[in-house]
């Protein structure tokens, strides 16, 4: 059967050279020479030209796939390095992976399965067996069975070859996306030559196809293209799993042979024909490899004929071209065809957002993250829903991260004005779908704050570390009007300090105002507060609210509200009645001020707002829209400051 | 057209959204239906006419099972014993096989047991087998009953499936089952008996792996 590659030359009865016997050997598929084999059996077992190009191409195919596979083990072998460069315990008296101590006073420890080192129960992993009792692995042999399961180890008892990312930076990780930006991917030299002696000899020798035959020129190109392929094959890491033919190839022989089974076989009826319709002419290399080779007259062509329907989905399948007008699609020529002109790929970017999923490919971005956001500018609310994140970078030993997401607004970041959505485990494409809301936006607020979302990596026994942010200068957005972002995080950014900080936010209040002509007198609703400044250890306040109505001479006006517990958003809904002269209000000053109520010491000033005619701004405007509007209740937002001016703050 | 095929060619080949990538191989005499079995299977297309596979051929598909996206590499063979060579390098790197048979054929029945036998020669040990008998919907043709079939799969130790690619009868159980399979031999591996990654561990990082499977043919 060998000699079905081999012996195409030579006569039935002459004994194969040292040098095919050694091929033969090399090839341990144990199947012996037929020597009795007249010269007719031995002509119809050969491969002819065109079943060696449609082998070449499924060969080549497979070679594609194989890399990306490579690349993906590489992947998945540079994280598990990482996580035991990162780990940072002996194992005995320490965790293996963080370092926490452990025995009688420290932390609860179990014994890895695997590599029986100690860890910590947070870096150890349960694994359910289903003969024997639970058992525990380090995150690190979890990682590693993980990986001998992903990279199919488990299968052939060693890790196959992958290519790791680091060393292979000059090659594309994604080959889609970056062959066509560097040609120094493998391939792309292959196909260029491969095209180029296309074009160069397209002499045209008699065969009985009604198409010209071009398997002169391809007689030439076809061993150089092999060749080519062979020793980047043989560079890289080789897949010959996938390619036992390249080894049978890649001999000696392999020219000869090529030539000769050309020969021998005139009336090969492969022909070439131009792809009509390749836009891609970058590198001037699809243009030349883009030439198809169509087999017409072939079994194939019928049954992709006849069954239209199944041939264009196995083009979808195996990304090859397909000719409208041209019935006579080879399946496995145009996928060669398909899969040289595709190497160097088109430019679809677009798509591959959609194609990352667990790995993400670069391991230097941090992530993306799509979010939307909406300024409800009637209910001063600011809604921000965190839809996913995507190849978030890994934080924890196992690769993998807890992330959560934070919501501040800048300026005056502080526990005040800070949102988050709850932590998801150990997931690196997270998808919280949450809505965030921040209530008390007003349209100044709109112009002047950045919204900023990080992304963390909730860690319970260490700091949360940070993964990466966005930020949105909240101008960009339309009152009542859902924008979508899609946008890559980046490093944490310095918070910019050049805001003023004269008068520090300390939240906000949303008062309402009205003059009741019937009642004679100023009705004050204190409706809630929105991010007030965290006043206790707890990183929250328990608020209540005072009013005064200024000039106050005989300290009567002093109203307070209920104290909402451990909250930085309370709702108050309370009212309070100045009885006042509708002429005697225009003198006055509503002070309103946020308390955080503490027991057993004095209460902290969290922040307040002066309403009057000394005022400015929105506080001028609300008190005068009040008394402009009798018996009309005006609801406004304020922002509370840690001043007032003008006034005393004693209890 | 020719543009979008290439993209999704390419989309498809490169697609890294999956745990883990199984390798199947599908072999049996010539015409019993290897090429319309995978075709149905990862198109869902099927064609009367015959045309006989050129040596080697694959098709990749994912499956979601037990939770995982597994990527398929599913291979398909030439019956023919001339491409024979080539068909054979390609079991070694074969996780799964689905051997298959026409039950309409004897002759192609007959053969079972030598392709049992050279999956024994050329096979990694631990690469699992299923029987399947096709054209199963060719009941006035079948030459070989249910109970043969099933009993030579007892014997060789395979499962066994009757299935037709022509009325997609059991074509996607067969795959399913041996994705099944294979995942269950990977826990069985990797969870219970660890030992080969220790076993493996200094051949693990270097860069010429002495056990790798691709070495051997």
């Amino acid at each position: 059967m060998t000699d079905t590659m081999f012996g195409s030359g030579n006569h039935q009865w002459v004994c194969p050279n040292d040098r095919q016997l050694a091929l033969r050997a090399k090839l341990h598929t144990g199947w012996s020479v037929h020597t009795f084999q007249t010269e007719r059996q031995r002509k119809t077992q050969m491969l002819n030209k065109r079943e060696l190009d449609i082998i070449l191409s499924v060969i080549h195919r497979a070679e594609q796939l194989e890399l990306i596979e490579q690349h993906r083990i590489g992947r998945l072998m540079e994280r598990l390095d990482n996580m035991k460069r990162s780990s940072v315990g002996n194992g005995l008296s320490q965790c293996l992976l963080c370092g926490e101590a452990l025995g009688l006073l420290g932390t609860a420890s179990v014994l890895c399965f695997d590599c029986c080192k100690k860890v910590c129960t947070k870096c150890g992993i349960e694994t359910a067996c289903n003969q024997k009792r639970a058992q525990w692995l380090c995150k690190i042999c979890s990682e590693q069975r993980e990986v001998w399961k992903r990279s199919g180890a488990w299968f052939y008892k060693a890790l196959p070859k992958y290519i790791h990312p680091e060393k292979d930076s000059f090659m594309d990780r994604r080959p889609v996306i970056e062959t066509e930006k560097q040609p120094v991917a493998r391939s792309v030299p292959i196909t260029y030559t491969w095209a180029h002696r296309k074009v160069d000899s397209s002499e045209s020798d008699g065969s009985d196809s009604e198409l010209s035959d071009a398997s002169s020129d391809r007689k030439t190109f076809i061993p150089e293209s092999i060749t080519r392929r062979h020793s980047a094959v043989s560079e890289s890491s080789g897949s010959v799993a996938l390619t036992p033919l390249q080894s049978i190839l890649n001999s000696p022989a392999r020219a000869s042979f090529l030539s000769e089974s050309h020969s021998s076989l005139g009336s090969d009826r492969s022909s070439l024909a131009p792809a009509p319709e390749d836009e891609n002419t970058d590198l001037g290399r699809t243009s030349l490899s883009a030439p198809v080779l169509r087999r017409t007259g072939s079994l194939r062509s019928s049954s992709s004929s006849s069954s239209s329907p199944a041939a264009a989905s196995s083009a979808t399948e195996t990304g090859q071209e397909k000719n409208d007008d041209d019935d006579d699609l080879d399946r496995a020529f145009s996928a060669a065809s398909a899969s040289a002109s595709a190497l160097p790929p088109p430019s679809r970017k677009e798509e591959e957002p959609d194609m990352e999923g667990y790995d993400s490919d670069d391991s230097t971005t941090l992530g993306t993250l799509d979010f939307s956001l909406l300024y409800d500018q009637e209910n001063n609310a600011l809604h921000c829903t965190i839809n996913k994140a995507k190849g978030l970078k890994p934080m924890d030993h196992n690769g993998l991260s807890d992330p959560y997401v934070k919501l501040h607004l800048l300026p005056g970041a502080s526990k005040a004005n800070k949102l988050r959505t709850k932590t998801l485990r150990n997931t690196l494409n997270p998808v919280w779908s949450e809505t965030l809301t921040y209530y008390g936006i007003t349209d100044e607020d709109m112009v002047r704050k950045t919204l900023r979302i990080s992304v963390c990596d909730e860690d319970k026994f260490r700091h949360n570390e940070f993964i990466g942010e966005t930020r949105i200068p909240l101008k960009k957005l339309k009152p009542n009007q859902t924008k979508n972002f899609y946008n890559c995080l980046e490093k944490q950014l310095p918070i910019d300090k050049t805001d003023d900080k004269s008068l520090e936010e300390r939240g906000r209040i949303m008062i309402s105002l009205k003059y009741s002509s019937q009642k004679c007198g100023l009705v004050v609703g204190i409706i809630r507060c929105a991010h007030l400044a965290a006043m206790d250890a707890n990183g929250f306040s328990d608020p209540y609210v005072k009013t005064y109505l200024k000039p106050d001479e005989n300290k009567k006006s002093k109203h307070k509200t209920a104290v909402k517990k451990k909250t930085l958003n309370p709702e108050f809904n309370e009212e309070f009645f100045y009885e006042i002269k509708y002429t005697e209000l225009s003198k006055k000053t509503l002070e309103v001020t946020v308390w955080d109520y503490d027991i057993g010491k004095s209460n902290d000033f969290i922040g307040g707002v002066s309403l009057g005619i000394n005022a400015n701004g929105e506080r001028l405007k609300h008190w005068f829209d009040c008394l402009k509007n009798k018996d009309k209740k005006i609801e406004r937002w304020h922002t509370l400051t840690n001043e007032l001016p003008g006034s005393g703050f004693n209890d | 057209m020719a543009k979008a095929d290439q993209r999704f060619g390419q989309r498809d080949g490169s697609d890294q959204n999956f745990d883990y990538m199984f390798k199947l191989l599908i072999i049996g005499n010539s015409s019993v239906g290897k090429t319309s079995f995978l075709f149905r299977y990862a198109d869902d297309s099927f064609s009367n006419s015959f045309v006989s596979t050129v040596g080697i051929d694959f098709k990749v598909k994912t499956v979601y099972r037990n939770d995982k996206r597994v990527k398929l590499q599913i291979w398909d063979t030439a019956g023919q014993e001339r491409y024979r060579t080539i068909t054979t390098a390609y079991y070694r790197g074969a996780m799964g096989f689905i051997l298959m048979y026409d039950i309409t054929n004897e002759e192609s029945f007959n053969a079972v047991q030598d392709w049992a036998t050279q999956i024994k020669t050329y096979s990694w040990d631990n690469a699992q087998v299923i029987l399947v008998g096709n054209k199963c919907d060719m009941a006035d043709e079948r030459v070989i009953p249910v109970e043969k079939g099933k009993h030579l799969a007892d014997q060789l130790g395979f499962e066994y499936y009757e299935v037709s690619a022509k009325e997609n009868i059991n074509v996607r159980q067969v795959f399913e089952r041996l994705v099944d399979i294979i995942c269950v031999k990977m826990s069985e591996r990797m969870d219970t008996d660890p030992s080969i990654i220790s076993g493996a561990k200094t051949t693990r990082l270097t860069d010429k792996p002495t056990q790798l499977p691709q070495n051997c043919c």
